[in-house]
């Protein structure tokens, strides 16, 4: 068992893809939220996370499904939860957000 | 390496039942989620609790841990024995305990390595492939979030970004890895949006491409701009006679310095809206606009003309600010 290292490397300038110019296929963000493709079809399926059609007829997902999946996954596995509830509890926690957030645009403390 | 008593982190006996470990971690799970909690350490705290609940929950590799920690309290100083956990079988599991990109503590990392977060978050093969036969695999994708100034989504900038994780080196050693990047971040990005940094993510198993690093925007919080979405909202102070008159009045936006009409007869709450001076557009996305609140500042009444001048008012205005009480 070794003791872990610690290297430092620094890299040239990276330029990434803003998600919502070039958004995600399926297959990306299954892998992006480490589950099966199956699973984010069934809750798109179900409503309970939102993919857009792209020109090609495939599924495709912005920013916001991205939070959203890792939202559901982790809740489904944190607490056993079925998907219905998991979404439910995501719809909550994302309204509040909302919330908060028009708080601090009012200059209210969110 | 801290000895990490897991059965203390999710407040069980060391005789607590399957039922009672996972009781006890959905109750602390609900404190510590991050999506909910307001404890400064949550985050921290929901790492420990996964950790504590992906080898609690998991008979074979509970066993293996009682064994270890046998005579170990929380704290201590601990380095694990040689092939510690030699003759403890593991099967791989899909499903369990893990959230997507979660991180483990350098204890978890050298007691179960990498392979066991396979086993118990997701499931999969690589607990074999990373023990036994490497296969070509593509890496794990990681998150990350950072914080951006306000500016740097009107124009475009250049930023480090330092990020702290963990990895395998080529023998299969747990290697604590800090690397500084240098990212080009997009004009016009907003709270809350992704950007993806291809082969940035985790290295790939047995020749396989890396994963890709997801970064969450969000920025910090600006002395004078709220931010929704591509809108911003500051405040306009006002003096009585321009609330009152209308007035034109210069106002320094993020970018440059506009005129502004201010219409006669201020209303509390009323606010203008300069269209296009928001967070900049992208795409089919427009820009933002920028609203001003006006806000009246009064001037003090702190010299002989200046009383003068509110006397005359008080004497020659019929003015009763509480008529409607």
């Amino acid at each position: 068992m070794n003791t872990p290292n610690t290297a430092l490397s620094t890299n040239p300038t990276l330029s990434g893809e803003l998600l919502d110019d070039a958004a995600l296929t399926l297959e990306e963000l299954a892998r992006a939220c480490r589950v099966p493709p199956g699973w984010v079809i069934e809750r798109v399926e179900a409503g309970l996370l939102q993919g857009s059609p792209s020109p090609s007829g495939h599924w495709c997902f912005a920013s916001a499904s991205l939070v959203r999946a890792r939202r559901l996954h982790n809740l489904e596995t944190t607490f056993d939860a079925n998907a219905e509830i998991a979404a439910l509890t995501a719809d909550l926690i994302e309204e509040v957000a909302q919330l908060r957030q028009r708080l601090r645009a009012a200059g209210l403390n969110g | 390496m801290e000895f990490k008593d897991y059965y203390q982190i999710l407040g069980v006996a060391r005789s607590a039942t399957a039922d009672e470990i996972k009781k006890a971690y959905r109750k602390l799970a609900r404190k510590y989620h991050p999506d909910v909690s307001k404890e400064p350490d949550a985050q921290a705290r929901m790492v420990e609790l996964n950790e504590a609940q992906a080898v609690l929950s998991d008979p074979e590799k509970r066993a293996a841990y009682d064994a270890l920690g046998s005579g170990h309290q929380g704290q201590q100083d601990f380095r694990p024995p040689p092939n510690w956990d030699a003759g403890f079988e593991y099967s791989e599991r899909a499903g369990g305990t893990g959230g997507a990109g979660e991180d483990y503590s350098d204890f978890f990392e050298q007691l179960f390595g990498r392979a066991a977060q396979g086993r118990t978050g997701r499931g999969g093969p690589r607990a074999h492939q990373a023990r036994h036969e490497p296969q070509a695999e593509r890496g794990d994708d990681h998150h990350a979030k950072i914080e951006l100034d306000l500016l740097d989504a009107f124009n475009g900038a250049e930023r480090h970004i330092d990020l702290r994780g963990a990895r395998l080196d080529d023998t299969g050693h747990v290697v604590t890895q800090a690397r500084t990047l240098q990212v080009k971040i997009p004009k016009g990005v907003i709270e809350g949006q992704q950007i993806r940094l291809s082969g940035q993510g985790g290295p790939g198993y047995g020749g396989g491409p890396a994963g890709d690093l997801f970064l969450e925007v969000h920025f910090h919080e600006h002395a004078r701009y709220r931010v929704q979405g591509r809108d911003l909202t500051a405040s306009l102070p006002l003096a009585p006679w321009e609330a009152a008159l209308g007035a034109q009045v210069e106002v320094s936006t993020l970018t440059s310095r506009v005129q502004v009409t201010v219409p006669p007869g201020w209303k509390k709450g009323r606010k203008l809206r300069l269209k296009g001076h928001g967070i900049p557009g992208r795409g089919s996305d427009p820009a933002g606009d920028l609203y001003l609140e006006m806000e009246l500042a009064l001037p003090p009444a702190d010299t002989p003309k200046a009383r003068e001048l509110y006397e005359t008012m008080a004497r020659e205005l019929a003015f009763d600010p509480r008529a409607g009480l």
